[in-house]
């Protein structure tokens, strides 16, 4: 595990360091404290991380430049804050757990399970996934996204505009974040439910999901029998 | 709106009916002869060689004269005609050679005291006002005013109608000078809860000026007035005049500001003084008329640049100075005059009530300001940025070094307690101030781990300062700054003080985090300084916010004078 911790509170960061240290244990490869955005951001660029730790209130900065940068990237984000109210917004983005301060170590072990377990977060609330896109971060609506494939550790993601953008996560990551919306029918292929208009079954027992659009996407053997008894 | 001109409206009415009214006579030329003979009375004395005018007629000498009158139409019975006079002097009046009435003793005057009154009516007896020509003629002495001889005014009416229709016009214009006395007091009631509006004063005033001048016009309705005393009422009227005449347009001048106005406003002054000592051929109508139109010019000129201007009210009250123009042309002097100052006077009313619900709204936003301003200070110490990441800290301190978790704790409710004292005042002593910044570092060194520390200079422990400004401003000190190579920061409160500003320096040594976005969060704080700043001293502060080469720098300055 590679973890960065922004925080510019110093006391609050020891803690978290110190928890983490301490729920990890060997586990634990590298922990980074920074507690500036623009070196947070330099850090993330050259190094290659499995999980961020991040105040949304840096310095007096607002943290969501950084969020947007954070969620495009290849690792999972919690965010650790003072401001609740911060929260819905947060998942909006697409961050995996959101730990209000003040906070104990059963919470903030509750959200590192999340990262270790690949539990779904099921709480459907992320409404935007970012992307890098020519150095720019873009900001796509789940809404327009009609399903996605995994690509080695990237992702294209296919829009109902027929377009096809890359993410930089891994199709379990986004499996956690977008689920229960999509659904993943093959090992390569996440897709969103509403978008389904009903299963094709093909000879040689190939099964295929058609979408509204016509397009057909296969579904994996293992996975039918879970979608067949959920969607029929 | 309309409804304001509901008075004036009735009040135009009513002069136009006054003096619409048909005549049952036609007069001829009055002749004069100095001397007195009885028989200068009779209808059928030839006054061939008497003259149309007359030298002095000094030392109370007796003078005759002679007015022949044509009756056009003989009264309804029962309602005798009678003849109303407006003649200096002491005299007896005969119609047709028949004596009808004695105003004073004529010839008598230097013996015996004054007697009798400018404007007196007299009976004529039905007998004689049959259609036809009739003789005035009157024996009078002019012991007071030798060159005053003649009949200034002559009416001939309904003996009862002369007298009640005077009363019925002085009775109206004596409630119309109610109105305005009562106005009068309350402006000058309003104008004493609060001294600064000089505004509702000058309205005030004028308003009882005029008041005071229908009285003077009106009241030879009902008090006889010696002609000897003629002239001091009309030089109680032409004063009253001046006043009004140039407060009105001062009025204006304050409402409507121009440039050069105290220059302007002495120019005219000048003028209007010029016009009342110089007294044209002591013609007191012709210096009223004359102020009255220096006022209106120089006020409509004043209005016609608040329009231009587009101040606020200048349109309808030049409404009120053109509809004044129409009414002095369609009626008599003395009547237009009441009449054109009434409606101004409503315009002025009119913009002072304007002010007056300006400064009501002003007052309530005042009242939202302080409360949001109230509660924003309130809210510094639980908004959630603060109170958890304290807490945090706090849970931390307490779970690793108890001892420390403690002083902390009492850090924590010493801010807390100062913040309860200063809540709900809008000044406090910078003692208070610096203590709060003081136990603010404190925590915020709990919090943070870094080494703050806190320097004053030139302190005066006896100036006060809206609360928690230079708290605000630490805390924007604190959260845009990082530490020096030493784990320190350093903020500095520099007192300045000169007899045009007091001035507070707010200096931070640190590295300067670089401001990237636009900050929302500093954005509130220096809002915050700059409402508090109003609300205590309006305008007469300045606040700025700059990078140096050492970190940060804030100055407050308060003027003693307005800027």
């Amino acid at each position: 595990m590679n973890i960065l911790i922004v925080e510019d509170e110093s006391r609050i960061a020891k803690r978290i360091e110190r928890m983490t240290r301490d729920i990890f244990g060997d586990a634990l490869q590298s922990l980074t404290h920074i507690s500036t955005l623009p070196e947070a951001l330099v850090f993330i660029e050259k190094n290659s991380l499995d999980l961020v730790l991040l105040d949304l209130n840096l310095n007096g900065a607002d943290g969501f430049d950084l969020l947007t940068t954070v969620v495009s990237e290849s690792f999972h984000t919690i965010v650790i804050s003072a401001n609740k109210d911060q929260a819905i917004a947060a998942f909006e983005y697409g961050v995996l757990d959101f730990v209000p301060k003040p906070f104990n170590r059963d919470r903030l072990e509750q959200a590192f399970n999340r990262v270790s377990t690949k539990e779904k977060t099921e709480n459907n609330k992320i409404k935007l996934l970012a992307i890098k896109k020519r150095g720019r971060i873009q900001l796509i609506p789940i809404e327009d996204v009609l399903y996605i494939k995994g690509a080695g550790v990237y992702t294209e993601l296919f829009l109902a505009d027929g377009k096809k953008e890359l993410h930089d996560k891994s199709l379990e990551k986004l499996e956690q974040l977008l689920s229960p919306t999509f659904e993943r029918i093959h090992k390569s292929y996440l897709v969103k439910i509403s978008e389904v208009n009903g299963v094709i079954v093909e000879s040689g027992s190939k099964y295929m999901a058609e979408l509204k659009n016509g397009i057909l996407i296969p579904i994996g053997r293992t996975k039918y029998k879970d979608i067949k008894a959920k969607w029929i | 709106m309309n409804l304001r001109f509901l008075p004036c409206v009735f009040f135009i009415l009513l002069l136009v009916t006054a003096c619409s009214q048909s005549s049952v006579y036609n007069k001829n030329e009055t002749v004069f002869r100095v001397g007195d003979q009885p028989e200068w009375a009779a209808p059928d004395w030839n006054d061939q060689g008497w003259g149309k005018r007359i030298g002095l007629v000094t030392e109370g000498k007796m003078y005759w004269s002679r007015t022949k009158i044509n009756i056009l139409k003989a009264p309804e019975s029962l309602h005798p005609y009678g003849i109303q006079l407006d003649v200096y002097g002491e005299y007896e009046v005969f119609w047709d050679g028949v004596l009808i009435g004695q105003n004073g003793n004529p010839g008598q005057e230097a013996i015996l005291q004054p007697e009798g009154k400018m404007w007196a009516s007299f009976s004529i007896p039905t007998h004689l006002t049959e259609e036809g020509e009739h003789l005035l003629a009157i024996r009078s002495s002019l012991y007071y005013f030798p060159d005053h001889y003649g009949i200034y005014g002559l009416k001939m009416d309904n003996y009862d109608d002369l007298l009640n229709d005077r009363l019925i016009e002085s009775s109206y214009m004596h409630l119309f000078a109610g109105a305005f006395l009562i106005a009068s007091f309350y402006f000058l009631f309003l104008f004493l809860s609060n001294k600064k509006e000089y505004a509702t004063l000058i309205f005030s005033i004028s308003c009882f000026l005029f008041f005071a001048l229908i009285l003077a016009e009106f009241m030879k309705a009902y008090v006889p007035i010696h002609y000897s005393l003629h002239v001091v009422r009309l030089q109680i009227i032409g004063t009253l005049m001046l006043g009004i005449s140039f407060l009105i347009p001062f009025y204006f001048s304050m409402q409507f500001p121009f440039p050069k106005r105290k220059l302007l406003l002495t120019i005219y002054a000048g003028v209007l003084l010029f016009i009342f000592l110089s007294k044209p051929n002591h013609v007191f109508e012709l210096t009223a008329n004359n102020m009255a139109l220096s006022m209106w010019l120089f006020s409509f000129g004043i209005v016609v640049f608040g329009v231009y201007k587009r101040m606020k009210g200048a349109r309808l009250v030049l409404l009120t100075f053109l509809i004044s123009v129409p009414i002095g042309f369609v009626t008599p002097f003395n009547k237009s005059l009441f009449a054109g100052f009434s409606l101004i006077l409503l315009g002025m009313f009119y913009l002072l009530s304007l002010r007056i619900k300006e400064q009501r709204l002003a007052y309530e936003n005042s009242l939202v300001q302080s409360t949001r301003l109230r509660l924003e200070l309130l809210k510094k110490n639980i908004q959630p940025h603060f109170l958890m990441n304290t807490l945090t800290s706090l849970i931390d301190w307490v779970e690793e070094s108890p001892k420390k978790g403690v002083l902390f704790i009492e850090a924590l409710a010493k801010e807390f307690d100062l913040f309860n004292q200063v809540e709900n005042q809008k000044l406090i002593p910078i003692t208070q101030e610096i203590a709060l910044c003081r136990t603010h570092l404190e925590i915020m060194e709990y919090r943070k781990e870094i080494n703050y520390s806190w320097q004053e200079e030139g302190i005066d422990d006896k100036q006060k300062v809206p609360p928690a400004i230079l708290h605000t401003l630490l805390e924007n000190g604190i959260t845009h700054s990082l530490p020096l190579k030493d784990n320190s920061i350093k903020f500095k409160l520099i007192y300045e003080a000169n007899s045009h500003y007091r001035c507070y320096t707010f200096l931070t040594f640190a590295a300067v985090v670089e401001r990237t976005t636009n900050n929302s969060e500093e954005g509130t704080g220096l809002k915050y300084i700059k409402a508090r700043l109003t609300e205590s001293y309006h305008s007469k502060w300045d606040l700025t916010s700059e990078p140096t080469n050492h970190g940060w720098k804030n100055t407050i300055k308060i003027y003693s004078k307005g800027t």
